[in-house]
C-alpha cells in the first residue's frame, strides 16, 4: 500500500510540464541514437550526461532525461535491424535475424509495429517488476555493513567477468584499470595525494565525465571509422504498417515469457540487454519453434528480442537504485551522474529520496507511452534518419561530447585527457578489452576503497570481518561461483564447443 | 602477439603503481588500512593479469587487422588539435576546423565537410549557447559573439 502511494507521488514529479517534455525529449534522442549503427545506449547516455549537468537540470530531471534515452535506445535499435540488416545496438542483433527477412518479404511495417508492441511490454513488465521488487531489496540492502558492502560490489565484478565475455581476464583487466584510475587524486581520509604527479589539474581526480566521453564518444568514433555502413540495403518498401489481432496473440505469450525472463537477466548484474535477447530468443527457438521458422522471417522471433531487450534495461535500474551497485555500464554511468549531484544511490536513497526515485520510475511508464506513439505512428521520421551520412554525424558527436566535458571545468586539460583517454581506450577495445567493466570499476572504485576501509577500522585490522556475515559469505561464495562455473563449462566443452558471442 | 604486448604493458604500469604507492602514508594514521593498500592490491591484481596475458596470449586473432591507419591517424590528430583549440579559438571555429579533415575521413567531400562544419559550428554554438544555456567559450570570435 506504501508503495502505491509512493508511486501516486512519483506520477505528480513525471507529470510535471518540464519533466514530461525531458522525457519526451529523451525518447526522441534515445530512438534515433538507438537506431544509428554505432552508437548504443552507453554512448548516448555517456554524450548527453554532462550536457544535463551543464544545463543545470535538477537531479530527477537529469535521470529522467539519461533513462528515457536508455529505454528509447532499445526500442530504436529495432529500426536499423529490420530495415537495414545491421542491428542500431548491441541488444537488438537478435531482432536482424528474423525481422530483416521479413522486411524483405514486404512485412517491414507489421516486423516494426509489432516489435514495438513487443518493446512496450517488455518495459512495462520490468517496470512492474521494479515497482514490486526494488523497494523489498532496497530494505533488505539497509541491513548491509561495509563488509558486506565490499562484498557485494566484489560479487557485480564476478558476475561482469563470467558472463559478459569470452575473455574474462581481460573483463578482469578492464575492472582493475578502471579502478586504479579511480584512485588518483586526494585520498580524502589521510590527505595524501596518488597518482597526480604533482598536475594541480588532477588532485581532484579525474573527472568522471572525461573518463565517460572519452570512452565511450572519441574511441567509439575511432571505430566506426572501420566499421562503417551503407544504406545500401535499406528496405524503403514497408507495406501494412500495424499488426492485426491475429498477429499479436500469435506473439502474445512469447512476448510475455520474454519478458519476464528478461527482467531477470536484467537485474542480475553483468548480464543485460545483449545477453537477455539472445538468451530469450534461443529459449523461444526450442520453446516453440517446431516447423523451425526462426532466421526466416518468423514474427515470434522478432518479438521475443525485442521484448527481452527492453525489459533486461529496465530491471538492471534495479541493482543501482536498490543497491548503489550498478549492474552494467550504462547504469553505471547514471550512478556517475548522480554523483555530479552528490547524491549516492542505494538502500537509503528509497527513504531520503523518494521523490527522485518514484519520479523516475513514473516516468519509465510514461516514456514507455511516449515511446510507443513515436515508434508506431512516426516510425517514418526515424527511417529517414538512417540517411544522415557519417561526414555530418561524427563531427556533431564530436562537438557535442567536447562541450560536455568543457563544461564541467572549462580547462583545455580535462579535453586533452579526454582525447587521451579515447584513443588509450580505442587500443584496449580492439584488442577485445571490453569497457564496461572499467567504467564500473571507476564508478565503483572510491566506494569499494572506502568500504573496505571502513569494514578493517571495525575490526581493528581484522580481516575476517570480510567473510563474517552469512550474507557476506554468500555473495564470496557466489561471486566465485560465477567465475568458476562459466570456465569449467568451458573447459568440459573443450575445443568442439560453441564460441559465445560478445558484446563489442 | 598483440595479448603479450598489452600484458606486458599492464606488468610494467602495475611496477610503476606499486613503487609509486611505497610513498603514500599517512602523516597520522587512525585507521588500519592507510592509502597505500588499495592501490597495492590493485597493482598486484593487474600485474597478475598481465602476466597470464603475457603467459596464455589469445592464438590467431589479429587485433589491429584491417585498421584505417591514414583514417584514424587523421581523426586522432584532428580531435587533439580541437582539444588544444577549442578554448582558445573558440567554439564556433574550432568546430569547423575540426569538421573538414574529420569528415572527409568519414567519406564527405571537402565541401560537404567544410559546409557540415560551418552549419554544426555556428548552429550549435547559438543552440548550446542561447537555448539551452550552456557556457561556451567564444576565444577569438569574442568580440562578434560575446563571452570569453
Amino acid at each position: 500500500m506504501e508503495t502505491l502511494r509512493h508511486l501516486l507521488d512519483g506520477f505528480g514529479v513525471a507529470f510535471s510540464p518540464v519533466n514530461l517534455l525531458i522525457a519526451a525529449i529523451g525518447s526522441f534522442i534515445g530512438t534515433v541514437v538507438g537506431l544509428l549503427p554505432g552508437l548504443g545506449p552507453i554512448n548516448g547516455v555517456a554524450i548527453l550526461m554532462p550536457l544535463a549537468f551543464a544545463m543545470k537540470l535538477p537531479p530527477e530531471a537529469s535521470l529522467i532525461l539519461l533513462a528515457a534515452v536508455y529505454i528509447g535506445c532499445e526500442y530504436g535499435g529495432r529500426i536499423s535491424s529490420i530495415l537495414l540488416n545491421v542491428p542500431g545496438d548491441a541488444g537488438a542483433i537478435m531482432t536482424a535475424l528474423d525481422g530483416y527477412p521479413m522486411a524483405r518479404k514486404g512485412q517491414a511495417g507489421v516486423a516494426l509495429s509489432i516489435s514495438a508492441w513487443s518493446s512496450f511490454v517488455g518495459s512495462l513488465v520490468a517496470t512492474v517488476g521494479i515497482v514490486l521488487f526494488a523497494p523489498l531489496l532496497a530494505e533488505w540492502a539497509l541491513s548491509f555493513g561495509p563488509a558486506e558492502y565490499f562484498a557485494l560490489m566484489c560479487f557485480a565484478f564476478a558476475c561482469i567477468a563470467g558472463l559478459m565475455g569470452d575473455a574474462p581476464v581481460k573483463a578482469g583487466l578492464a575492472a582493475l584499470i578502471g579502478l586504479s584510475m579511480s584512485c588518483v587524486g586526494l585520498d580524502s581520509n589521510s590527505g595524501v595525494y596518488r597518482f597526480t604527479g604533482g598536475d594541480v589539474h588532477l588532485s581532484d581526480g579525474i573527472q568522471f565525465v572525461v573518463v565517460v566521453i572519452g570512452v565511450f564518444s572519441i574511441s567509439e568514433i575511432l571505430l566506426m571509422l572501420q566499421e562503417h555502413h551503407s544504406s545500401a540495403g535499406l528496405v524503403t518498401q514497408t507495406g501494412r504498417m500495424m499488426f492485426n489481432l491475429r498477429e499479436m496473440a500469435h506473439t502474445w505469450w512469447s512476448t510475455l515469457r520474454a519478458s519476464v525472463v528478461g527482467f531477470g537477466v536484467g537485474v542480475l548484474p553483468g548480464a543485460g540487454a545483449t545477453v537477455a535477447s539472445a538468451m530469450t530468443y534461443a529459449m523461444e527457438k526450442r520453446l516453440i519453434d517446431k516447423e523451425g521458422t526462426f532466421g526466416t522471417g518468423d514474427i515470434r522471433g522478432v518479438a521475443v528480442p525485442e521484448a527481452a531487450n527492453n525489459s533486461a534495461a529496465t530491471g538492471s535500474f534495479v541493482p543501482m537504485l536498490t543497491l548503489g551497485v550498478p549492474g552494467s555500464g550504462t547504469t553505471a554511468v547514471m550512478m556517475g551522474a548522480l554523483a555530479l549531484y552528490n547524491i549516492t544511490p542505494g538502500p537509503a536513497l528509497f527513504s531520503q529520496q523518494p521523490d527522485l526515485v518514484w519520479g523516475l520510475i513514473a516516468s519509465m511508464f510514461l516514456a514507455n507511452i511516449i515511446l510507443l506513439v513515436l515508434n508506431i505512428p512516426m516510425v517514418g521520421l526515424f527511417t529517414k534518419i538512417l540517411n544522415v551520412p557519417n561526414w555530418a554525424l561524427v563531427p556533431g558527436i564530436l562537438a557535442v561530447s567536447s562541450v560536455g566535458v568543457y563544461a564541467v571545468h572549462a580547462t583545455t586539460f580535462d579535453l586533452l585527457l579526454m582525447v587521451a583517454l579515447g584513443v588509450g581506450a580505442y587500443l584496449l577495445r580492439k584488442q577485445g578489452v571490453p569497457m564496461a567493466p572499467l567504467i564500473l570499476g571507476f564508478v565503483l572504485g572510491p566506494l569499494m576503497e572506502q568500504n573496505l576501509r571502513r569494514a578493517l577500522s571495525i575490526s581493528n585490522g581484522d580481516v575476517h570481518i570480510l567473510v563474517g556475515s552469512p550474507i557476506a559469505i554468500g555473495l564470496w561464495t557466489t561471486a566465485a561461483l560465477t567465475l568458476i562455473v562459466p570456465f569449467a563449462l568451458r573447459w568440459r566443452a573443450g575445443r568442439g564447443g560453441a564460441v559465445a558471442t560478445t558484446a563489442p | 602477439m598483440s595479448d603479450r604486448v598489452l600484458g606486458s604493458v599492464c606488468v610494467g604500469t602495475a611496477a610503476a603503481m606499486a613503487w609509486a604507492s611505497q610513498g603514500y602514508v599517512a602523516a597520522y594514521s587512525y585507521e588500519p588500512l592507510g592509502p597505500r593498500a588499495f592501490p597495492l592490491l590493485l597493482a598486484v591484481g593487474l600485474g597478475l593479469s598481465g602476466l597470464w596475458l603475457v603467459l596464455r596470449p589469445s592464438v590467431g586473432v589479429e587485433a589491429f587487422k584491417g585498421v584505417p591507419w591514414k583514417g584514424t591517424a587523421l581523426c586522432v590528430g584532428a580531435v587533439l588539435l580541437y582539444a588544444l583549440l577549442f578554448q582558445l579559438l573558440g567554439f564556433a571555429l574550432a568546430t569547423m576546423l575540426m569538421a573538414l579533415p574529420v569528415g572527409m575521413a568519414f567519406g564527405g567531400s571537402w565541401k560537404q565537410a567544410l559546409a557540415g562544419g560551418l552549419v554544426l559550428g555556428v548552429g550549435f554554438h547559438f543552440v548550446f549557447d542561447k537555448l539551452l544555456d550552456v557556457t561556451m567559450p567564444t576565444g577569438v570570435l569574442s568580440f562578434l559573439l560575446g563571452g570569453y
